[in-house]
């Protein structure tokens, strides 16, 4: 029955593994035809115009040291991403490298889609200008790097603060005082994201943790804190309740209209912040030091059914995990490098904007996923948490009893 | 002499030989329709998570069913799939008899009509949806215009709006459903003896009684198929759902198939998703045999 159940598995798996490859006429490893021209295929999410962009361009910095090779992107919908890496795992294919983000490293794992990176990475000669933070492991095992990180922190419109008196804030309260003189004044407060789902566990993260909220000793008094927060600045009139249904493209839209004193966004809205009409800035979150904000990001690895790792490996060290290649995705997209000489590059100390968030990075910067969360509940958990939080911004709910449902079904997913 | 053949008409394959030409479209039917299915079925009673696809699936019984159903969200789902089926299926057959009626005389604004509607129909779901989205929005068409009108100076919530979400996503739903009925009824009312409708009218009947009395009773057959076709095509909606809501705010939009969208898609417990789609699944079944039974009733009356 077992062997049965495996077969049925392997052939489901086969057929869907078939009709990816059908709908994408490509496979790893594969040669395009000519016996010198080798095929690197890589597996991304990246959909905005600069991360495109930024791919091409490490891509065409390998190639020029690599003549032989030909590297296909392969853009695969972030929703579909790990669902299809395993599916292509289990009919023994899938890409020579992933790009992809850290809540399904433990899948990827599980599902041997990825392996462990420990005995490539222990001889890479720059290993050291990582910092521990960009590394995914499962078990012990280092599974994936994250070649840059992105996090957030509070974009203001220096204009506005000038036209109302406000000052940059340090704390929520200072933040509030702000932000009342803004709705005085006509003008919003704050946009941030309120989409159900992980996205708004993200946001919400620096929120709950300035309140003292723990995923390693869940309360939910800090939890209603947050949510009380949350329907207050709506109540007068600071946030939108149109934020629950916001991504974090939409606010970030509006805060660079004008239309509000600040952002809750991250270092990719550097391209975007540009076509602001107006001065702006970026600030460390106005959080208590038990607040964090999650350094997320994409991580990278060789695809386990590679049939080029070796070039897989040396496509990595010269593109995400090398100091031109972090920086070109700065350039391009605003991602952080991890590397310590691409984080200390003059590019980004001379940068207002840029050293503010490495300055977050390192005052307030969290391990993502967190550690407290185990990591087969991983999803789960974010999604439960993403969605309480576009609740308690839609006022679906009073901030306490909002608490207490949430911890209802997050404690168990704690335990694991 | 006359042959055989002559005498009992054209040659007819016999019963193994029927069975054998049906055998290719069969073997698709059950590669395409039955075995997903029971893969489906088997995969709600297993653990089967992204971790755990590519293994052994551990067999833990009806546990999926029972957190689904202990799951805070479930009854909320149930709640808000029978609102949005209802209200979907009650405005797209009223709305599609009301705009067959309004179009099946042959001027120049019924053609207009029926021009914008088969455009409405054609436009993909993603399309339609982002649109209305942009309508419905804070600063969208609608909330300027009840502005302008002197209403609430803060806008109507439509999509934020946990009491209203998911009443506007249904209406904007039964909009993008309505040309497909309107199409139907039409070719319905169609088929009636015009010589009917003036036998009618000699009689004294206005239009209101006309409608009641003629064209009601003719469609009534068409209704009963397109009824059942329509709480199908609402009790399996997703995509209007993706776009506009995403299900949200929090949970206030969210109905069977797309909770089993998030379950096993968005947090990758393909088991308790399978188990959630198999629940939507088996009231789409059981409509589709009403369907079935109506078809084969109205081929034997004719």
């Amino acid at each position: 029955m077992t062997q049965n159940r495996r077969r049925r598995s392997m052939m489901l798996a086969a057929i869907g593994a078939a009709g990816i490859l059908a709908l994408t006429g490509c496979a790893a490893g594969d040669t395009d035809g000519s016996p010198e021209s080798t095929t690197l295929t890589v597996w991304h999410y990246y959909n905005t115009d600069g991360q495109v962009e930024a791919l091409q361009k490490l891509a065409d910095s390998f190639t020029a040291d690599h003549p032989g090779v030909d590297v296909q992107f392969e853009y695969v919908p972030v929703d579909q991403f790990t669902t299809k890496a395993v599916t292509a795992a289990g009919a023994k294919t899938g890409p020579d490298v992933l790009v992809y983000g850290a809540s399904g490293t433990y899948s990827l794992a599980e599902a041997g889609a990825i392996e462990p990176m420990d005995e490539w990475w222990d001889a890479y000669a720059d290993k050291d200008q990582f910092p521990d933070g960009v590394m995914q492991k499962v078990d012990g095992k280092l599974y994936g790097v994250q070649g840059y990180v992105n996090l957030l922190g509070l974009w203001y419109n220096q204009d506005m603060l000038d036209e109302i008196g406000g000052e940059v804030p340090t704390t929520i309260d200072e933040m509030e005082a702000v932000m009342q003189k803004a709705v005085d004044a006509g003008h919003q407060g704050v946009t941030l994201t309120g989409k159900p789902g992980f996205e708004s566990q993200w946001q919400g993260f620096p929120w709950f943790t300035s309140h003292g909220f723990s995923y390693g000793d869940p309360q939910a008094k800090p939890m209603a804190d947050t949510f009380q927060m949350l329907q207050d600045w709506v109540a007068k009139g600071y946030l939108s309740r149109e934020a629950s249904t916001w991504d974090q493209t939409v606010p970030f839209q509006q805060f660079a209209s004008g239309a509000s004193a600040f952002a809750v966004n991250g270092n990719w809205q550097i391209g975007a912040a540009k076509e602001a009409s107006f001065a702006y800035g970026v600030a460390p979150m106005p959080i208590s030091s038990d607040g964090g904000v999650l350094l997320g990001g994409e991580v990278q690895n060789i695809g386990a059914f590679s049939k080029n790792k070796e070039l897989a490996q040396d496509f990595l060290k010269a593109t995400f995990f090398s100091v031109s290649g972090q920086l070109t995705l700065l350039d391009y997209f605003g991602s952080i490098p991890a590397r310590a000489d691409a984080a200390s590059d003059a590019q980004i100390g001379d940068d207002p904007i840029l050293s503010v968030f490495t300055d977050i990075v390192q005052q307030q910067g969290r391990p993502s996923p967190s550690p407290e969360v185990p990591s087969k509940n991983v999803n789960e958990v974010e999604g439960l948490v993403g969605d309480f939080w576009s609740k308690a911004v839609a006022s679906d709910g009073a901030p306490a009893q909002l608490a207490d449902d949430l911890m209802t079904q997050l404690v168990p997913l704690l335990k694991g | 002499m006359i042959s055989l053949r002559t005498m009992t008409g054209p040659s007819r394959p016999s019963g193994d030989r029927r069975l054998a030409l049906a055998l290719p479209a069969a073997a698709i039917l059950v590669a395409l329709a039955l075995w997903p299915l029971v893969q489906l079925g088997s995969m709600s009673l297993h653990e089967v998570t992204a971790a755990t696809l590519n293994r052994d699936w551990l067999f833990i019984g009806l546990e999926n069913y029972t957190r689904l159903f202990a799951s805070p969200d479930f009854p909320r789902a149930v709640g808000n799939t029978l609102v949005f089926v209802a209200v979907v299926t009650l405005l797209g057959m009223v709305g599609g008899f009301a705009v067959a009626v309004a179009v099946s005389s042959p001027t120049r604004g019924a053609s207009y009509l029926l021009g914008m509607m088969v455009f409405v129909w054609a436009l993909p779901p993603v399309v339609n949806g982002s649109i209305w989205k942009f309508l419905l929005g804070d600063h969208g068409l609608l909330n300027e215009a009840i502005r302008a009108l002197g209403g609430s100076p803060a806008g109507i919530g439509f999509l934020y709006d946990p009491q209203l979400a998911l009443w506007s996503v249904a209406l904007v739903n039964s909009w993008a459903v309505i040309p497909f009925n309107a199409l139907i009824f039409r070719a319905a009312l169609l088929a009636i003896d015009s010589e009917v409708l003036e036998a009618a009218e000699m009689d004294g009947a206005g239009p209101w009684q006309r409608i009641r009395y003629v064209l009601i009773p003719h469609v009534r057959a068409t209704a009963t198929v397109l009824g059942i076709l329509t709480v199908v095509y609402a009790f399996r909606s997703f995509d209007f759902i993706y776009v506009m809501t995403a299900g949200g705010p929090g949970t206030a939009s969210t109905t069977l198939p797309y909770l089993a969208y998030v379950e096993a898609f968005l947090r990758l417990d393909y088991g308790q998703g399978a188990a959630t789609a198999l629940i939507a699944l088996a009231v789409v079944i059981v409509l589709a045999l009403f369907y079935a039974r109506d078809v084969r009733r109205s081929e034997e009356t004719s």
